[in-house]
Order: structure tokens, then C-alpha cells, then sequence
């Protein structure tokens, strides 16, 4: 028998600032009417869901993301190199038998230590960030955060991945950062259907392409919305008939939800939104217990 | 060479509307030119917004990866014991293991210990990266990752090398960096004479562009800011301008939400090219900047000067 664990829905798109984060807090908000809730904001870099909560009360303190990173035992280093000849990453350089790391660019994958012959190298822990879990009434929130100045963004997306299973919650949405490389990759891995906001202009119909040969890549059942609809020209629709993804959403560009979208305030008295948002969850959620059961 | 670079923290604050109608009213002075390294190589609109008609093209190749030859997979499992990313899976068929390249870091740990040789290395092309010339005049030097691939930092490097070997001493580059403040958007910062913090009038675009600021001092880059989409709250622009003064950051200009900006994300079409009250605004800003720019390199070529003299 299958484990019960939650609906991963994630919440995704090529493009920056089409609304991810605005539709994952109001879907979350939607399902957490009828189903036990979970936001994860796994947009570590820019995390923002915790803007719409700011009544959210935070749970326990932030949690630490570490990785191990090598630290050197000079006595015992013969500077042979070895080491440095290992790492992929550029973190470590030995020259004239000087061995020097950049903390910064290691990805902790251990390899210089199961290569060194004089064990001159010991792993401690380097904080690339945090986790913090918050509940805003009926609803849960789990941010990761990385740090500022760090690169390690799948380390934290990773550990918020494996924190939100915690919850035991039966609906995970999931905020993910824009773009398609490493940091969206891992976000919508283990999903079980991805969301992928548009606008219709041509900026966000060339991203959502990208997004699109993506979520197929892996995949992942995907659904469109438009969001800011009315807004430009460009035919997200026609686009996404012509790729075979459906358009599970649509909602309209309003001044007023601009306006009131940019103080991050909820709009749980939009009827016809809330009314789309419950549209798109029941959608999603017919799509994913199909795939399940099946 | 001068350097500027557009930032945001935040996706959709307006770097790309920003960095081509800078680079445009760059290039549209006669004697100067420009070239545009879009660095935002996840999602590139630059080449939308400039019309840009593709001169060459070249293959990027992000480096090594790994994969596991199933028929030489005994299902040992020490790769799985070995890597940390949890990117390695047994087949549906539990007689092999597999590597899930979207998860894997590249690191080769796996390899190290897989003792049937069944782990091998492969090179793979992970994107293009492109030169090409724009009706309203700028270079414009472009990527496109494939989606799901990795290493979009060292693709942001490989842009602006290209971009500065065909740039000229006294001309200015135009980096149109990614959003976040990960590996794309340092590497889209670093060593540049001049961010462009873009800060978008919100909640969001507030919260992003601060955690920026922090990485542009960290950085120890010279910076000026933009506000965008103001007018929507007034409580937004009146935090956005406390934000800004008490970072220090000087604010350059104030560019309205209006849905006409909007409207340009189109082929062709840049805020240089945006009439009326509103296109009245951006160039003002735009110009704030221009001067900002102009006034650098004014320094730069007089420091020239002096050296030559020494």
C-alpha cells in the first residue's frame, strides 16, 4: 500500500514577477479551508510568501541549513594536491604545496575527504541559510531563506523539500523562484503537478516556453494560468493549445488588484478570484488523485 | 569600458525595460556605443525588446556530467552511499542505479567509488549563447540555457566575456542581470562599475531589493536606485524611499505603473520609445542615470589622463 503523503502542487514560471507568488498564497489559502495546508516558500533567494501573513506566528526558531564543508589539519596535509585535483567547484587550490579553500564555493560534496591519502582533512558545518516554520491560522508556512551572499540556493530548497514533509499535511503548495536552472529544477522536483503562471506579453509567453520544456522534461502534469488577463496581446492560450498544455485559470488584470497586490494584501474578499482560485484547486487536485490512484 | 549592471532581487521589477532603454539612449547619442550583455540566461527577453537579428552563434558547454551505464551497474549501491544530493535512484526494475541529472551537482563522488567502472563522464551542450545586432543600435550579446541544466552562473560570466571582448575601451556595457541575489546575479555584479538597483513599489520588490542592497555592499559595488510601479500605494513608495535613504542608496527616478509600460514588452519595442507624460518620466529617470554613467567615466578617462602623465 502507498504511504498517504500530501499533493505537491507547485507553483512555477519561466518568468519573474507573473504573480507565483500572489496565486500560491491564495491557492494555499483556498485549500486550507478544506484540506490541512502547507505554503512552502522555496524561492530561498527572494522569499516573499510571508508577506501576505504578516500576522503569521512563527513556530519555533528559524532552523539552520548547514553543509559540510573541509577544514584543513595543516599538521597532517603533505600538499600533494590531491584534493584540489577532485573538487569540481574551483573551491580548492593548491599551489607549491599550499592548499587554500573557498569556503564560499564549496557544495559540500565531500569528495576532497574521501580523496585524501594523509586524512588531513575534517568536515565542520557552514550555515548557508534557514528554514522557519510560521501558521497563519489554519494555514502552515514554511520559508527557506538563503543567505545573502551565498550561491548554495538547492541547499536550502532541499532542506525546506525535507522540512515541509513534517507537516503531515495533505496539500503542499509549493512557491517556486523563477527562471529554469538549478534553483526551479529542484523546486518542482517530486512534484505532483506544476502551475506555471503567464501574463500575456510576449516577454512571459518566450519564458513560459522554456518552463513549459521543462515541466515536460521531467515529466510533471502541468497546467497554465493567465494571470493579468486583458492585460497585452500575446496569445498565452494559443500557445499553450498548440503545446497541449491545458489553461486551468484565468484571472483578470483589475487596477484595484495591482493596487492592492502591491501592499501583498490577501484578497480573500475578491469573490470571482477566490471563486477561480477554488476553481483551479479542485482542477488540480482531480488531476493529481487521478495519477494516483491510477 | 564601463560597466553598469540592472538588478532587482525581485522577477518582473522592470530590468530588462530598464537596461535596453538605457542601452538605447546610450547608443542614441551620436559617437557613443553600447552593448547589452543579457545575463538573465533563464529567461532572456532582451533580444525580444531590442529586435535583435542574430549575426553568429556559439555552443556552451557547462561542464562535465556523470551518468551510470545500467549494463555495467551491478546495483551495489555505493554511489548512492557516496553522493549527498540525493540525485542517484534505483531503476524501476531495481537492477541498476540511475543519476537524475536535474538533482545532480556534478560532483563526481559517485564516480570515485563505483567499483564496476559502470559511472562515466559525459559532455553534454547545455545552451547557446549569441551576438546580434538591434535595429535601435546597441550589441547585443544574449544566451539561451537549456531548461533544466545547470551552471547558469558560469553562462553569466561567458556573456559578459563575450560582451567585453567586443565592446570598445571607451564604450559602456549594459548587464541585464537575473532576478534573485544567487550565483547568476553575482556573477552578473561582480567587478561592475555601477548596479542599478531596480526597486518595484511593493511589499515583495521591497523586501528583494533590500536583501540586494545587502549583497551589493557586500559586494563593495557603487549603486543608484530606481523605484517602478509607483503611484499603486502610496504607503509602498513612501517605504521604498525610507528603504532607500536609509541604505544610502541615492534614487535616480520614480517610473509609474501604467499599463502602457507594460504594453511594451513586445518585439521592438523599448521605454525609449514611449511618448506622452509617462514615456516623459522614464527618460527623465533613464537620463538621471545616463548622467550618473557619464560622470564616472568623465573620472575614469581623467584617471587615464593622469596616469599617462605620471
Amino acid at each position: 500500500m502507498r504511504e498517504p503523503r500530501a499533493a505537491v502542487i507547485a507553483i512555477a514560471s519561466g518568468k519573474g514577477g507573473t504573480g507565483k507568488t500572489t496565486i500560491a498564497a491564495h491557492l494555499a489559502l483556498a485549500c486550507s479551508r478544506s484540506h490541512k495546508t502547507v505554503l512552502v516558500d522555496l524561492d530561498v533567494e527572494a522569499p516573499d510568501a510571508s508577506g501576505y501573513f504578516p500576522k503569521a506566528m512563527l513556530l519555533e526558531e528559524a532552523e539552520p541549513v548547514q553543509i559540510p564543508i573541509p577544514s584543513f589539519l595543516p599538521q597532517r596535509c603533505t600538499g600533494c594536491g590531491l584534493c584540489a585535483k577532485s573538487c569540481r567547484f574551483g573551491a580548492i587550490v593548491a599551489l607549491g604545496g599550499v592548499v587554500s579553500l573557498s569556503k564560499e564555493l564549496c557544495k559540500g560534496c565531500g569528495r576532497c575527504v574521501s580523496v585524501c591519502p594523509a586524512s588531513a582533512l575534517e568536515e565542520i558545518k557552514m550555515t548557508v541559510g534557514c528554514t522557519s516554520s510560521f501558521t497563519a491560522g489554519k494555514l502552515g508556512l514554511l520559508e527557506g531563506r538563503m543567505e545573502v551572499g551565498d550561491i548554495r540556493s538547492t541547499a536550502v530548497i532541499e532542506a525546506a523539500k525535507r522540512r515541509a514533509t513534517a507537516y503531515d499535511a495533505a496539500i503542499q503548495i509549493r512557491d517556486c523562484p523563477p527562471g529554469v536552472s538549478c534553483s526551479a529544477t529542484h523546486s518542482i522536483e517530486g512534484a505532483d503537478y506544476v502551475i506555471l503562471v503567464a501574463e500575456p506579453t510576449e516577454f512571459s509567453l518566450h519564458d513560459l516556453s522554456a518552463a513549459i520544456k521543462l515541466t515536460k522534461s521531467r515529466g510533471i502534469p502541468t497546467g497554465v494560468v493567465i494571470n493579468r488577463d486583458g492585460f497585452g496581446s500575446a496569445d498565452i492560450a494559443g500557445f499553450c493549445a498548440d503545446k497541449f498544455v491545458p489553461v486551468i485559470g484565468r484571472i483578470a488584470f483589475l487596477r484595484s488588484r495591482a493596487e492592492s497586490g502591491a501592499s501583498a494584501s490577501l484578497w480573500s474578499s475578491d469573490v470571482p478570484f477566490m471563486d477561480e482560485m477554488d476553481k483551479i484547486a479542485t482542477t488540480v487536485l482531480e488531476s493529481v488523485s487521478r495519477r494516483v490512484l491510477a | 569600458m564601463t560597466t553598469v549592471s540592472v538588478a532587482s532581487g525581485k522577477g518582473g521589477a522592470g530590468k530588462t525595460s530598464i537596461a535596453t532603454a538605457l542601452a538605447v539612449s546610450i547608443a542614441a547619442v551620436p559617437g557613443e556605443t553600447c552593448t547589452v550583455a543579457d545575463c538573465d540566461v533563464d529567461a532572456a527577453n532582451g533580444a525580444i525588446a531590442l529586435d535583435a537579428r542574430e549575426r553568429v552563434r556559439f555552443p556552451y558547454f557547462a561542464g562535465p556530467g556523470f551518468t551510470i551505464k545500467a549494463s555495467a551497474c551491478t546495483a551495489c549501491g555505493c554511489c548512492i552511499q557516496a553522493c549527498r544530493f540525493d540525485a542517484i535512484r534505483k531503476s524501476i526494475d531495481g537492477q541498476s542505479y540511475a543519476i537524475v541529472p536535474e538533482l545532480c551537482e556534478r560532483c563526481g563522488a559517485c564516480l570515485d567509488t563505483c567499483p564496476s567502472g559502470a559511472v562515466t563522464m559525459y559532455e553534454k551542450q547545455a545552451g547557446e549563447f549569441f551576438v546580434a545586432d538591434t535595429a535601435p543600435g546597441p550589441i547585443l550579446v544574449y544566451a539561451e540555457l537549456e531548461p533544466g541544466e545547470d551552471t547558469s552562473g558560469k553562462l553569466v560570466r561567458v556573456v559578459r566575456d563575450r560582451a567585453g571582448q567586443l565592446a570598445s575601451d571607451a564604450s559602456v556595457i549594459v548587464v541585464d542581470s537575473a532576478p534573485g541575489i544567487g550565483c547568476p546575479v553575482i556573477a552578473s555584479l561582480s567587478g561592475v562599475d555601477l548596479a542599478i538597483i531596480v526597486v518595484e513599489a511593493s511589499v515583495s520588490g521591497i523586501r528583494d531589493a533590500r536583501r540586494l542592497v545587502d549583497l551589493v555592499r557586500s559586494m563593495k559595488r557603487k549603486a543608484i536606485a530606481i523605484m517602478n510601479k509607483t503611484g499603486l500605494s502610496a504607503n509602498m513608495d513612501a517605504r521604498a524611499r525610507t528603504m532607500l535613504a536609509e541604505t544610502g542608496i541615492p534614487l535616480a527616478g520614480e517610473i509609474p505603473f501604467d499599463p502602457v509600460l507594460r504594453a511594451t514588452e513586445e518585439s521592438g519595442k523599448t521605454w525609449f520609445s514611449i511618448e506622452g507624460e509617462v514615456g516623459d518620466r522614464v527618460m527623465a529617470t533613464i537620463e538621471a542615470v545616463g548622467g550618473v554613467i557619464s560622470a564616472m567615466r568623465r573620472k575614469e578617462s581623467s584617471a587615464v589622463v593622469m596616469k599617462e602623465k605620471l
